[in-house]
């Protein structure tokens, strides 16, 4: 399978600040790659020096085989989701639309067709007249209407509420799925990653830390971890935190899952009931299971880091 | 099967044009030209009759009592579209936006450029021909290359500004900034024209205005035509009287510098810029 795009040794600096020093990065023809990060990890940088909406100062970018800074053309197969995008603010929302099909040369039906996609009804609404919510909806739209077989998205569903957060990700593995789009989303939104992409590139002061498919990445760190079902998650969590083999903590409503240090997982059998009969917590549970994105991000940057 | 060709220039053309001149902006600005015009051929027709000497300074006298005022809206208008419009643009990202579509940057440019200024320049120069026409078209049939020249010499300075405010746009993208940028200069160089006016009157000494001519050419064709030196030193001290060709160089040489200042702005936006 080829690859769409091919980031090779990136740096861009502004000023003294180094926005991307030596990325590198692979997206495959066909698949759906989540690019992770801390703010200031160097996502947007990254994703702007795929468009060719600035240029590197060396490395390499090459989209569609070509390089994006001095080939427009290969925005033919390329649809974009700026995390807040503009619009010329005076148009009406399918007005626009029907320019951009004419930009592409598709029917302007399509227009109407991509509205409905996304579940927009605001036709003649002025473009500066949109919420935050439907004016996303609408970059929504105007990044598939020239059925692009690559889509790169910066923070797609930052504004969506979470009824059209969940529609997007399904719109995503429908477009994956019938029309084999690739995809590059960038996004702090790691659950909803999770429940889309196919692989991962975790990003960390300006280079990759770790990428691939995600099984893999599981697989590669040992990404592991021990659940505990309790009528008592935050005081559990506050007794499994002076652990020192326990990495990161998160809870819920239920229980708490805890990823160990490599190996250490065994450990939390004995510890846990110890725990319970401090704090007077009754245990449903304790089982071994993969972690979430959340904690294999943490487990890849803490070790990364030699902690 | 081939993909279907899209118009990407013609598109982007056209949503400039709109977001420029969306209702009512076009036609106050041409209800203002057009006022602005006939009032000062009104005004100014009778005098210049009376004052001119040759039918050709009565053609050039015409062509820049007339355009006073319209040119001074007409900068209004170029300096509005280019800093709000393409520095908002980048200011707020809608240049993302439009670098997402399969066309090139200076593409882009020159159809945003088109729109803040060919359609201001088509509506001022359509409003000032037409007025032309009415007032002396015996005169203008008959001196045309004249009347063309007048206004290639005066319209080359508020280019050359709008250039060097497109240049600050990007620089600095944001359109308030470059509007008022754009403004301060335009009238610190005008100050300096009259300043430099003025030493010449009682120095004699026409260098620096040689040099302003470049930037202004208008004041070259205004000293061939009026020969202001002559009339107020009465002989006394050198006069400027440059003839019709050296005032063409000097126009030649505005549009160079407008060239020059427009050929930088899009090397900037298509080779250096990052948005």
């Amino acid at each position: 399978m080829s690859s769409l795009i091919v980031v090779e040794n990136l740096h861009k600096s502004y000023g003294k600040v180094k926005a991307v020093n030596g990325l590198s990065l692979q997206v495959r023809e066909g698949s759906i790659m989540g690019l992770i990060g801390p703010n200031g990890a160097g996502k947007t940088t990254t994703i702007k020096a795929v468009l060719g909406l600035l240029k590197p100062d060396s490395g390499k970018v090459a989209v569609l085989g070509e390089d994006p800074w001095d080939n427009p053309k290969i925005r033919e197969n390329i649809g974009v989701i700026y995390e807040k995008a503009y619009f010329p603010a005076h148009h009406r929302v399918l007005d626009y639309l029907k320019r951009v099909c004419r930009i592409y040369g598709v029917p302007e039906a399509r227009a109407l067709e991509v509205l409905r996609l996304v579940d927009l009804d605001a036709y003649d609404r002025e473009i500066r007249g949109l919420s935050a919510g439907m004016l996303q909806k609408f970059e929504i739209a105007h990044a598939l209407i020239h059925n692009p077989r690559l889509i790169i998205a910066d923070e797609p569903a930052s504004n969506l509420d979470p009824e059209a957060r969940t529609k997007l990700l399904d719109l995503i593995l429908r477009l994956h799925r019938e029309a084999n789009t690739t995809f590059l989303i960038s996004s702090h939104i790691l659950p909803e990653l999770s429940r889309v992409c196919d692989s991962m590139a975790i990003i960390s002061e300006g280079r990759v830390l770790a990428s691939g498919p995600i099984n893999e990445l599981f697989e590669r760190y040992s990404a592991k971890a021990v659940r505990i079902s309790t009528d008592k998650p935050e005081a559990f969590a506050q007794e499994l935190k002076k652990l020192p083999y326990v990495e990161r903590i998160s809870t819920d409503s239920r229980g708490v899952s805890i990823v160990t240090t490599e190996g250490m997982e065994p450990n939390i059998y004995e510890d846990a009931p110890k725990i319970a009969r401090k704090i007077a917590a009754v245990i449903m549970g304790i089982e071994l299971g993969t972690a979430s994105l959340e904690q294999l991000y943490y487990k890849v940057v803490r070790e990364k880091a030699g902690r | 099967m081939e993909k279907p060709k899209g118009k990407p220039f013609l598109e982007i053309l056209a949503a400039s044009i709109h977001e420029d001149f969306r209702f009512p902006i076009l036609e106050v600005f041409a209800f203002l030209y057009a006022i602005s015009t006939f009032v000062l051929v009104q005004i100014g027709g009778g005098y210049t009759l009376s004052i001119a000497g040759s039918e050709e300074s009565l053609a050039y006298s015409l062509v820049s009592i007339q355009m006073g005022t319209p040119l001074f809206i007409f900068l209004i208008l170029i300096f509005k579209n280019v800093a709000y419009g393409f520095g908002s643009d980048l200011e707020k990202g809608t240049i993302q936006t439009l670098l997402a579509y399969p066309i090139k940057r200076h593409m882009i440019l020159t159809a945003k450029m088109l729109s803040a200024i060919g359609i201001s320049l088509a509506m001022f120069l359509g409003i000032q021909f037409f007025a032309l026409y009415l007032i002396a078209p015996q005169t203008v049939a008959n001196h045309m290359p004249i009347v063309i020249t007048a206004y290639l010499a005066s319209l080359s300075y508020p280019l050359l500004i709008t250039a060097i405010m497109l240049l600050i746009a990007m620089k600095v993208r944001k359109g308030g900034t470059a509007l008022v940028l754009g403004i301060v200069l335009y009238f610190a160089i005008s100050m300096a024209s009259g300043i430099l006016t003025i030493l010449y009157i009682f120095t004699g000494n026409a260098t620096p205005l040689k040099i302003l001519a470049i930037i202004q050419p208008s004041t070259a064709l205004q000293f061939h035509y009026t020969q202001i030196g002559t009339l107020i030193s009465q002989g006394q001290i050198e006069t400027w009287t440059p003839s019709f060709s050296e005032a063409l160089t000097y126009i030649a040489g505005g549009y160079c510098l407008v060239a020059a200042a427009y050929l930088i702005s899009y090397y900037y936006f298509s080779r250096r810029l990052n948005i």
